[in-house]
C-alpha cells in the first residue's frame, strides 16, 4: 500500500485530497507546514513507514514549498514529489522542477487528474527502477555502474544518488545507447511536459550526469551533446 | 472599475512628475555648463572689471547645483516609492491569486468527488458544509476587492446620522458569528450609544475589517477589547486593542498601505489580500476622519484607533429612538 504525505496549509483540500486517495487505498499523511513535512520526511523512520510519495504546495507558512524540495534534495531524500499550486505560469513551473520537484499540477485540478498523475508518477519510479526485470535495473556507462534499483551510480570509488528525475534521463539515455535522443523526447517522456517547453532543465540534468559519469565532465566520453539534435549515450 | 482607474490616473501622475523632474534637471545641468563656459570665456578677457559677473555667475551656479541635488534626491525618493509600490502590487496579485483559486479549487474538488464517489448520507453533509465555508471564503474576498476599490479616494457625500456604539456592537456579533467565538472573546466598552454623520455601510465595513484582523492576527487565544468614546473636541473614538501577533516599528509604517502585508506571499501565514487596512483607511479618509496603529512589539498586541468628526449632540432628554 503506497504511503502519500499530503504538505497543505489549507485545511479543507488537504482532508479532500486525503479523503480521496484513501478511497483509493492509499495511506495518507498530512503536514500543515513545511517545517512539519521535513521533520516527517528526514526523521528517523523505519524504511517501511518511509513516504512513497509527496504532494507538496508552494504557498506554506515559514518554509515554502520550493525550499522544502530543495532541502530534502540536500538531505539525500529522493521521494518523488508532486507539487500541487495555484502558481501556474510557465517559469513557476520550471522553477519547481528544477527546484527538484518531479511533476507539477496547478490549482483548481480535477480530481481524476490528480489521482491519475500520482499512478503516473509512482509508476515512472518504478520503471526507472528497473520494475520486474531485474536485468534492466543494472547498466555499467564506462566506468561507472548505474543501478537503478537504489538509484545509484558508483564511479571512482565514489557513490552518487540520483533523483528520480536524474534516474529516468539515465534510463532513457542507456535505452537508447548509440542514438541520439531528442531534447523534446527527453521533455516528454522524463519530465511529462510538451516537447517545445522552453527550460534549461534538460541542459542543467545533462551536466549533473557528467558529473557522475564522467571522469572529466568537461571532455565528457560517454554523454555526448549532438548539437541542434540531442544527447546521446555511448557507454 | 474605479481601482484601476484611480491607479492609472496615479501612474500617469507618477509618471509626469517624473519627466517633469527630470527635464528640470537637465535644463539645470545645461545652464550650469553654459555658464561656466561664458565664465571661463568672459574671464580671461576681462578679468578685472569682471567682479561682478563673476559674483552673478557664482550665485546662480550655487542656486542651480542646490537644484539638481534636490533634484536627485526627489528622483531617488520617487524611484524608490515606485519600486516598492511594484513590489506590494506584485505580492497583492501572489495574493488575490491564492485566495480566489484556494477556494475555487476545494469547491472543486469536492464537487469532483461528489461526483465520483458513493458517499453516506453524514459524509456528503460534512462536503456541502465545507464547500459552503469556501463559498463564504470566495465572496468575502470579492467583497474586499470591490470595497477597495469601491472606498479609494471617494469622499461620504450623503452622510446621515447613525449610531456608531450600535454599529460597532453589531459588528462585533457578526464577527463573533463569523468566526464561531465564544462571546467572552470581545470585551466592549464606552458609550451606549454615540451619533454621528456617516455612511453607515461604509463604516460597517471599515470596522468588521478591524476586528477581523484583531481575530486573525490573534494568538491562540482571541482578547479584543473595543472601545467607543467621545472626547469634549466633538470627536468619536473607536479602538480595537488586541493581544495578537502585534508588529514592529518598522511595518507600523506601512500597515494602511494599499497591498501591503508583512512578510513575502510564498510564505504566507495569514489568509488576505492586504487591502483590509486600507478600505479601513479610505473609508476613515472619506469621512474626514483620521487611523492610526499602535503596537509595543512583536507578540505584544495592536491597537488600531478610528478618530471621525461629526458628532451630533443632541439636547439633553430629546434623544431619537436608535434606527
Amino acid at each position: 500500500m503506497p504511503r502519500i504525505l499530503i504538505v497543505e496549509d489549507e485545511a479543507n483540500l488537504a482532508r479532500g485530497i486525503q479523503f480521496n486517495f484513501e478511497i483509493e487505498g492509499y495511506q495518507v499523511a498530512v503536514a500543515p507546514d513545511g517545517a512539519e513535512a521535513l521533520r516527517m520526511l528526514t526523521g528517523t523512520v523505519p524504511a517501511a513507514e518511509a513516504f512513497d510519495l509527496v504532494i507538496l504546495d508552494v504557498m506554506l507558512p515559514g518554509i515554502d514549498g520550493y525550499a522544502v524540495a530543495e532541502r530534502l534534495r540536500e538531505a539525500g531524500n529522493y521521494t518523488p514529489i508532486l507539487m500541487l499550486t495555484a502558481k501556474s505560469r510557465p517559469e513557476d513551473v520550471v522553477r519547481g522542477l528544477e527546484g527538484g520537484a518531479d511533476d507539477y499540477l496547478a490549482k483548481p485540478f480535477d480530481l481524476p487528474v490528480l489521482l491519475a498523475r500520482v499512478k503516473g508518477l509512482l509508476r515512472r519510479r518504478d520503471w526507472a527502477r528497473g520494475g520486474a526485470e531485474p536485468a534492466a535495473a543494472t547498466a555499467r556507462v564506462g566506468e561507472c555502474e548505474v543501478d537503478f534499483a537504489n538509484f545509484e551510480v558508483r564511479a571512482r570509488g565514489q557513490t552518487f544518488r540520483l533523483t528520480l528525475l536524474e534516474a529516468m534521463l539515465l534510463k532513457l539515455l542507456v535505452q537508447n545507447a548509440g542514438r541520439v535522443v531528442s531534447k523534446g523526447e527527453i521533455l516528454e517522456k522524463v519530465w511529462n511536459v510538451t516537447p517545445d517547453t522552453a527550460t534549461r532543465a534538460v541542459d542543467n540534468f545533462i551536466v549533473r550526469l557528467r558529473k557522475y559519469i564522467e571522469a572529466d565532465p568537461r571532455f565528457p566520453k560517454h554523454l555526448h551533446t549532438v548539437r541542434g539534435a540531442g544527447y546521446k549515450l555511448v557507454p | 472599475m474605479p481601482v484601476s482607474g484611480s491607479q492609472l490616473s496615479g501612474g500617469k501622475r507618477r509618471k509626469w512628475l517624473h519627466v517633469t523632474v527630470g527635464v528640470a534637471l537637465i535644463v539645470v545641468a545645461v545652464a550650469l555648463t553654459v555658464g561656466w563656459q561664458i565664465l571661463g570665456a568672459t574671464e580671461g578677457a576681462r578679468a578685472r572689471e569682471a567682479t561682478t559677473l563673476r559674483w552673478v555667475v557664482y550665485f546662480f551656479g550655487t542656486v542651480l547645483f542646490s537644484l539638481l541635488i534636490a533634484g536627485l534626491v526627489l528622483i531617488v525618493t520617487l524611484l524608490v516609492r515606485e519600486v516598492r509600490l511594484n513590489e506590494r502590487q506584485s505580492n497583492f496579485v501572489s495574493a488575490v491569486t491564492h485566495e480566489l483559486k484556494t477556494p475555487v479549487a476545494s469547491l472543486k474538488l469536492y464537487l469532483d468527488t461528489l461526483q465520483l464517489r458513493e458517499l453516506s448520507d453524514g459524509r456528503r453533509e460534512e462536503f456541502y458544509r465545507t464547500m459552503q465555508q469556501d463559498l463564504e471564503r470566495l465572496h468575502a474576498t470579492i467583497n474586499n476587492v470591490l470595497n477597495a476599490a469601491m472606498y479609494t479616494d471617494r469622499p461620504v457625500v450623503d452622510a446621515q446620522p447613525l449610531d456608531l456604539a450600535r454599529l460597532v456592537r453589531h459588528s462585533i456579533d457578526l464577527t463573533l458569528t463569523r468566526h464561531q467565538l465564544p462571546p467572552e472573546c470581545f470585551a466592549y466598552e464606552g458609550a451606549p450609544e454615540l451619533m454621528i454623520r456617516g455612511d453607515a455601510t461604509a463604516l460597517e465595513t471599515a470596522v468588521l475589517n478591524l476586528l477581523d484582523n484583531a481575530v486573525k492576527y490573534s494568538k491562540d487565544r482571541v482578547e479584543v477589547r473595543v472601545e467607543v468614546t467621545r472626547n469634549g473636541d466633538g470627536q468619536a473614538h473607536l479602538r480595537v486593542h488586541d493581544r495578537g501577533v502585534g508588529m514592529t516599528r518598522a511595518h507600523l509604517r506601512f500597515v494602511f498601505k494599499r497591498f501591503y502585508r508583512i512578510g513575502r506571499e510564498v510564505r504566507r501565514s495569514r489568509t488576505g489580500t492586504g487591502l483590509g487596512l486600507f478600505i479601513v483607511k479610505s473609508v476613515v479618509k472619506g469621512h474626514r476622519g483620521t487611523v492610526s496603529a499602535e503596537s509595543p512589539g512583536p507578540d505584544m498586541g495592536s491597537t488600531f484607533t478610528i478618530t471621525l468628526p461629526g458628532v451630533i449632540d443632541e439636547p439633553e432628554g430629546a434623544r431619537p429612538s436608535a434606527p
